[in-house]
């Protein structure tokens, strides 16, 4: 466990996740298959995944960070730079914005006092454009931690945001 | 060997080829970016499109992708192929930024010649450039990612096909980066191959940046001078100056590339303290004075003293033509046979395999293709870095590496190590029930195409002919076993091939009295010698040293007379590699002081002279060719060479860069190396490995390689350091047969059991690699001696 | 709604049906059934005799897919389900799986036995997070029921299924990008050949099917195959679908109708007309990747021959509607910026030929656009079309063409006005 601690130096990880974790990547023939869960599980935790998490994935995968370095910087939902307590993705794709999806940006930034890739000073909100969220049904919509919200009036916004400062403040 | 018909032209090629190979055959280059001979298709760059008109697949094809097929049907040339290919062109050039002036590139760009070739001119996107921020990657490549249009060769070369584990891409779409994880110099010893296989100016080479445009350069194909192998290389240089060099192509040998000390270390040419002028006891001569003044020396002695006084010292930095013009001389003279190196182990080690392993040779070619590479004593990126990369090859086709060796090897693959002593590698090669070797030998009767790697210098001539036996044992009808025998120096095979029977040792020559006067060409046994110490005293016995060099060694600052010649890439000659291949360079710059130090930054002083300054330095064989009175050109001493030596191939029908072949089989020498010597109780083995940058004395005189050279410590099995209560990262005192050294302590598991390791380099260069087995005592403290 | 619900049949609003509700309407008597009576050969020809074709937009025949499959050879082999579904407008896959992940779960188990693959992995896009629990749910309940594990209702066959997150990036759709994304490398697509039923994920024989594909499996064993093929409308054409409408319809909802539907009836019935009151212009029929259908389309079946023919794609049958009111350069332009943004940065059609396609979009829409911007967007497509390495950029051109096809005009009215008749 003494081991365990030092490779995971700023806490990027429940003690019993990194276990997990190892211990998994030891069972597997091909540990690397799990960059993503550990690259999300970092990122869930943190926030977003910092040199330390990348460094800590290859610790634990048996790769080098670099190899992680390939894979975290594909994909969008993984970020490697910090973002607000509640990175709100919205999606600019076909459906949405059939649906008033620019006008939805639109209100977001207006509220917000940032445009997309800014994070407001308080810590708390990051606009980051999406594509597509499948849920093309309920146009227009937009993505926080995983959940989706659609679809959102223009009116929806301040509510939602509202709502959002207050379970950050609780 | 399908027939096919590209643009109306009929063309039959081997199966398997692509239709890109099957144009080349006809001189129609395709134009193309991923694709790369020795990294293969991969299909993502489009450029290379064909029309197939007759085949299993019709239409528009990526050539590099389609393999020939019998009665197909190809143009390259209709309006479908050119227009496609032009906007393959445009796109490329998006985001390429037009800083064409200023890109070190330029001239030798393979994008500016593609992209006229693909027959994209105008611009038409008016959209916003991509822009990236630059790494800095440490002091041999610069990056400048701008100019990046994504062929992904850079990755596929450093990464896939070298090794290399601190370089990828990142991000994607038109957004990807080629770079490391963090910003720092590239770790691996082949970084410097991305600046080739960069088909623009995104890589390009620190060291020669701004020096001279491509058109400017003079080039020419010479052979790398820093280890056994004989890469090909094509050293550029300008104004006297030696500014690079890249890698040269020779498919038996390295391949496409070659390594960072082989491109990085050619500063020696240039070295400052390069002596330029012939010097007899500090007063400047005439080449001719020199070479007058040393002719009527030597024949006084022999007349005076006989045949001993005067000795005669070649090596395996000199070429095969000076070596052996050295012998005729010796015979003009009439003293006795020249020495051809002044470290007897390794001249040895090199006879044996000139003679006993000439039959079963295996080149690198042969490493690359081999499912099972065995290696007896050999650290490949310390003493032959490209065999690295040729076992690499080797691994990713599914062969199987495994390495006897004491030192703790790094290799860019797979690889099963086990730590072994010398006395541990040369006993087990003839036990017959010791687990490891009757381990290799059932996996060596079931290779299809198994290669033996001997390492000269650790094991020794007794210690190949021990590799011998094992090859000859695990050869049947079906298939030889081969050995790659891997030795001292560039030309080590060309001294032994020319050398005598006859065993004699520098030392106990110069010892014994009688020599006077000692001439020494192309060596300097203080570093290049085991017991360079002892050298030195026997010095003293010398009434008068001559020395012909390039390079500033310090025998060449005590030499009575110096008379200086020229480095490989200013002249012509030809060494012969660790298997036996024959090569040729062809010199590339003529000898003279770079205009960067005659002007001092400024521009050179404006004296009208009908020579360059310092341009006396002339090829050593030439100034024999002048002691011996002959003015026969290079040409007729090469076929003079050949009759007097039938191995030798006629040279005529060798190239520089081009033909190679490897000298004839010969019989075995039978040499006798003398008994090994018992090791002596609480002693270790005491093992001296180069150093992977600044061991061969080239590249320690190269001022460009120093970010690379390491510190002096000594290395020691942490179970060993833990019975003689000594903690890593203490200085330690290593007490050896020719003296005492002061070294830090650094604890490795990966060093054999009982052994104390070595480098020899820049910062410790006091014991050199190949010497007789020895041993040593290690203890605590500082010794003053 | 007379269509017969095979993947909707426990679909109630707002809710999952699990392991007791998925087994009260008849779930896994399929897996029970197969394993008891047929040979995996059987049901391989049951699904080729069925006429399934892939649900996930290429349409390839399941049967034949399968049939190049080494089932009989040594050593691991994969069964990968591709629930990457991140085309924009098309939701299916999410809202079946949250409405009954069970169908999947013994949709695998029967194909992986039918393939004889002991691993199998659910590859699920990061937007589904809620879809991927139900799955882990449903695997725990399937497992705890015997029908995952060693020797499966004692009939000797042995799986394992995984439930394996994404990051977001459309390109993992792609099979080859997605079994190297499970890998954890580069989700760049690989060259094929090898194509992944001889070389797959780690190299080892793997076939890679749809969500939608899979959970077909069981009603296939169930109903028998000519069952299957008579649910649909069209000649040649098998099954159900679902339908995913989105856009201008005035109902954006998921319907499980008949291959072969008219878009008539799409339009009109299901999509109860185009929102207030306006008309419709056009719709991407199976996704963003098909090209666009227009008023003059109506009577068109959709099913994958029919919409070939008018040079279209069925895709994945996610119909987003467009009125009357929709600039086609701007909607075009904004269907490429996905694509362009998407692109793995592998090959340079897509990854620069898509980025001038859009920058020619962009221009043409702001007013700046000449007529050589038009020449060049017909070049750039002639040039596109068919030459990427993968598929990606290929559909992209499915909108470009159908806008070349059917709204040029509209281009040149950008062009000669200077602006966007549409904007106000």
């Amino acid at each position: 466990m003494a081991q365990e601690e030092k490779i995971d130096q700023i806490g990027l990880l429940e003690e019993e996740e990194l276990a997990a974790f190892i211990d998994h990547a030891c069972e597997l023939e091909h540990p690397r298959e799990m960059v993503i869960d550990v690259l999300r599980a970092i990122q869930k935790n943190h926030g977003w995944v910092p040199d330390e998490g990348v460094e800590l994935t290859a610790t634990i995968l048996g790769i080098t960070p670099i190899e992680v370095e390939e894979v975290a910087t594909f994909y969008d939902k993984i970020f490697r730079r910090q973002v607000g307590r509640f990175p709100i993705h919205i999606c600019d794709s076909i459906c949405c914005w059939s649906n008033g999806g620019e006008e939805l940006a639109e209100q977001f930034q207006k509220t917000l006092g940032i445009t997309f890739g800014e994070t407001t000073k308080d810590g708390l909100f990051t606009l980051l454009p999406s594509c597509c969220l499948g849920v093309c049904g309920q146009a227009p919509a937009v993505m926080i931690h995983q959940k989706l919200y659609g679809p959102l009036q223009l009116d929806d916004v301040d509510e939602l945001i509202n709502r959002l400062r207050r379970e950050a403040s609780a | 060997m399908p027939t096919l018909t590209i643009d109306n032209q009929q063309v039959t090629v081997t199966d398997g080829s692509t239709v890109l190979d099957a144009a080349e055959q006809l001189g129609i280059i395709i134009p193309h970016f991923c694709y790369h001979k020795a990294l293969g298709p991969v299909g993502s760059c489009r450029m290379c499109a064909v029309t197939v008109h007759e085949g299993t697949f019709k239409g528009l094809k990526m050539s590099c992708l389609v393999k020939a097929e019998e009665g197909m049907v190809v143009t390259t040339d209709d309006q479908q192929s050119v227009e496609f290919r032009a906007r393959v062109g445009e796109w490329l050039m998006l985001n390429h930024p037009h800083d064409c002036p200023v890109c070190d590139e330029g001239g030798e760009c393979q994008l500016q010649e593609m992209t006229i070739a693909s027959g994209h001119g105008i611009r038409r996107y008016g959209g916003k450039k991509r822009t990236h921020n630059n790494q800095q990657l440490g002091s041999f490549v610069a990056q400048e990612m701008n100019r990046c249009i994504q062929c992904y060769r850079c990755v596929r070369t450093y990464k896939d096909y070298c090794g290399g584990s601190d370089f990828g891409v990142m991000g994607s779409r038109n957004r990807v980066f080629f770079g490391r994880y963090k910003e720092g110099p590239l770790e691996s010893d082949f970084s410097g191959n991305i600046i080739d296989a960069c088909p623009t100016g995104v890589f390009t080479d620190k060291t020669y940046r701004f020096k001279s445009r491509y058109w400017d350069l003079q080039e020419a194909p010479s052979v790398c001078p820093h280890c056994s192998l004989g890469c090909a290389t094509i050293p550029g240089g300008r104004y006297g100056e030696l500014q690079r060099v890249r890698s040269g192509v020779n498919e038996k040998v390295n391949g496409f590339f070659i390594c960072d000390r082989g491109r990085f270390g050619s500063s020696y040419v240039n070295h400052p303290d390069r002596r330029r002028q012939v010097r007899s006891d500090g007063q400047p001569l005439t080449v001719g004075d020199g070479l007058s003044k040393l002719d009527a020396q030597a024949r006084e002695l022999i007349e005076e003293h006989g045949p001993e006084a005067v000795l005669l010292l070649g090596s395996n930095r000199a070429s095969l033509e000076t070596n052996w013009l050295l012998q005729r001389w010796a015979a003009e003279l009439g003293c006795r046979a020249p020495l051809l190196s002044a470290h007897l182990q390794r001249h040895q080690a090199a006879q044996v395999a000139a003679f006993d392993l000439s039959d079963r040779l295996a080149s690198l070619e042969k490493v690359r293709q081999s499912d099972l590479v065995v290696l007896f004593g050999v650290d490949p990126l310390a003493e032959a870095p490209m065999l690295a990369v040729a076992l690499r090859q080797a691994a990713r086709n599914g062969a199987l590496i495994m390495v006897y060796d004491p030192r703790p090897i790094e290799l860019p693959c797979e690889v099963d190590h086990q730590p072994t002593s010398p006395a541990q590698l040369l006993a087990m090669l003839v036990s017959d029930c010791e687990p490891e070797i009757v381990r290799i030998r059932e996996m060596l009767s079931e290779a299809e195409m198994p290669v033996l790697v001997a390492g000269g210098d650790l094991l020794g001539a007794e210690g190949l002919l021990r590799v011998k036996q094992l090859a000859v044992e695990q050869s049947n009808e079906k298939r030889p076993c081969l050995i790659h025998p891997i030795l001292g120096g560039p030309n080590s095979f060309g001294s032994a091939v020319l050398s005598l029977p006859e065993q004699d040792d520098l030392l106990t020559r110069l010892e014994s009295g009688r020599t006077k006067m000692l001439i020494c060409v192309e060596t300097d046994p203080l570093l290049e010698a085991p017991e360079g110490e002892r050298f030195g005293t026997a010095l003293s016995h010398v009434d008068n040293l001559v020395v012909f060099d390039y390079l500033p060694t310090p025998l060449s600052v005590h030499a009575n007379l110096f008379i200086p010649s020229t480095a490989p890439a200013e002249s012509a000659g030809s060494f012969i590699n660790n298997e036996g291949r024959q090569q040729l360079f062809a010199p590339v710059t003529n000898p003279r002081l770079p205009i960067a130090e005659t002007g001092a930054g400024n521009h050179p002083p404006r004296e009208f002279l009908s020579t360059a300054p310092g341009s006396d330095p002339q090829p050593a064989w030439q100034l024999l060719q002048q002691l011996l009175g002959d003015m026969g050109d290079l040409e007729t001493v090469r076929q003079q060479m050949a009759t007097a030596v039938p191995r030798l191939v006629d040279f005529t029908n060798l190239q520089p860069g081009g033909v190679c072949c490897r000298v004839t089989d010969a019989d075995e020498r039978s040499l006798y190396a003398g008994d090994l010597p018992e090791q002596p109780e609480g002693s270790l083995q005491l093992v001296v490995t180069p150093a992977r940058y600044g061991s061969d004395l080239p590249s320690r005189f190269s001022a460009k390689l120093t970010p690379r050279f390491a510190p002096a410590v000594l290395q020691m099995n942490p179970k060993d350091a833990a019975a003689l209560k000594l903690a890593a990262g203490s200085k330690v005192s290593l007490d050896t047969e020719v003296g005492s050294f002061n070294l830090i302590l650094n604890c490795n598991k990966d060093v054999a059991a009982g052994c104390a390791l070595v480098e020899n380099g820049a910062a410790f260069p006091h014991l050199v690699p190949g010497g007789l087995p020895s041993f040593c005592q290690v203890s605590a403290g500082v010794r003053d001696d | 709604m007379s269509t017969p619900q095979l993947l909707f049949k426990n679909r109630r609003p707002g809710e999952t049906v699990f392991i007791d509700g998925y087994k009260a309407t008849g779930g896994y008597q399929g897996l029970e059934m197969a394993l008891k009576d047929s040979s995996p050969e059987e049901i391989r020809e049951q699904v080729k005799e069925s006429g399934l074709r892939g649900r996930g937009g290429a349409g390839f025949p399941t049967g034949f897919k399968w049939n190049f499959f080494p089932s009989g050879a040594p050593g691991p082999k994969y069964l990968v389900c591709n629930c990457d579904e991140m085309e924009p407008g098309t939701y299916k896959d999410g809202v079946l799986l949250a409405a009954d992940p069970h169908q999947l779960v013994e949709g695998m188990i029967l194909s992986a036995f039918a393939l004889q693959t002991d691993v199998g992995y659910i590859f699920i896009r990061y937007a589904y997070e809620q879809q991927a629990d139900y799955l882990r749910k449903a695997i725990a309940e399937a497992k705890a029921a015997g029908y995952i594990g060693k020797n499966i209702l004692g009939s000797g066959f042995d799986f394992e299924l995984h439930v394996h997150g994404s990051a977001g990036r459309y390109i993992l759709g792609e099979e080859t990008a997605l079994l190297n994304g499970l890998e954890g490398i580069r989700p760049n697509p690989r060259l094929k050949p090898p194509f992944p039923a001889t070389r797959g994920l780690f190299g080892r024989p793997t076939t890679v099917n749809n969500v939608e594909t899979i959970a077909n499996i069981p009603h296939i064993i169930t109903g028998g195959a000519l069952w299957f093929r008579d649910l649909a409308l069209t000649p040649g054409s098998s099954g159900t679908k679902l339908y995913g409408l989105s856009g201008h319809f005035n109902v954006t909802e998921c319907f499980e109708l008949p291959v072969g539907i008219p878009l008539r009836e799409i339009v009109e019935n299901y999509g109860g007309g185009i929102r207030g009151g306006r008309k419709f212009k056009a719709c991407l029929p199976g996704g963003a990747s098909t090209p666009y259908l227009t008023a003059e389309h109506m009577d068109v079946a959709l099913d994958f021959d029919s919409l070939e023919k008018v040079d279209s794609r069925y895709g994945t049958a996610g119909v987003t509607a467009f009125d009357d009111q929709t600039c086609m350069v701007a909607a075009t332009f904004n269907l490429i910026n996905f694509f362009a943004r998407e692109s793995c940065g592998w090959c340079s059609p897509c990854r620069d030929g898509l980025v001038m396609v859009r920058w020619l979009l962009e221009t043409i829409d702001n007013g700046q656009g000449t007529p050589e911007h038009l020449e060049m967007l017909k070049d750039q497509l002639k040039n596109i079309a068919g030459n990427s390495f993968c598929a990606l950029a290929e559909g992209a051109m499915g909108p470009l063409a159908g806008l070349l096809n059917h709204f040029e005009q509209e281009i040149v009215d950008h062009i000669e006005t200077g602006k966007c008749p549409f904007r106000k």
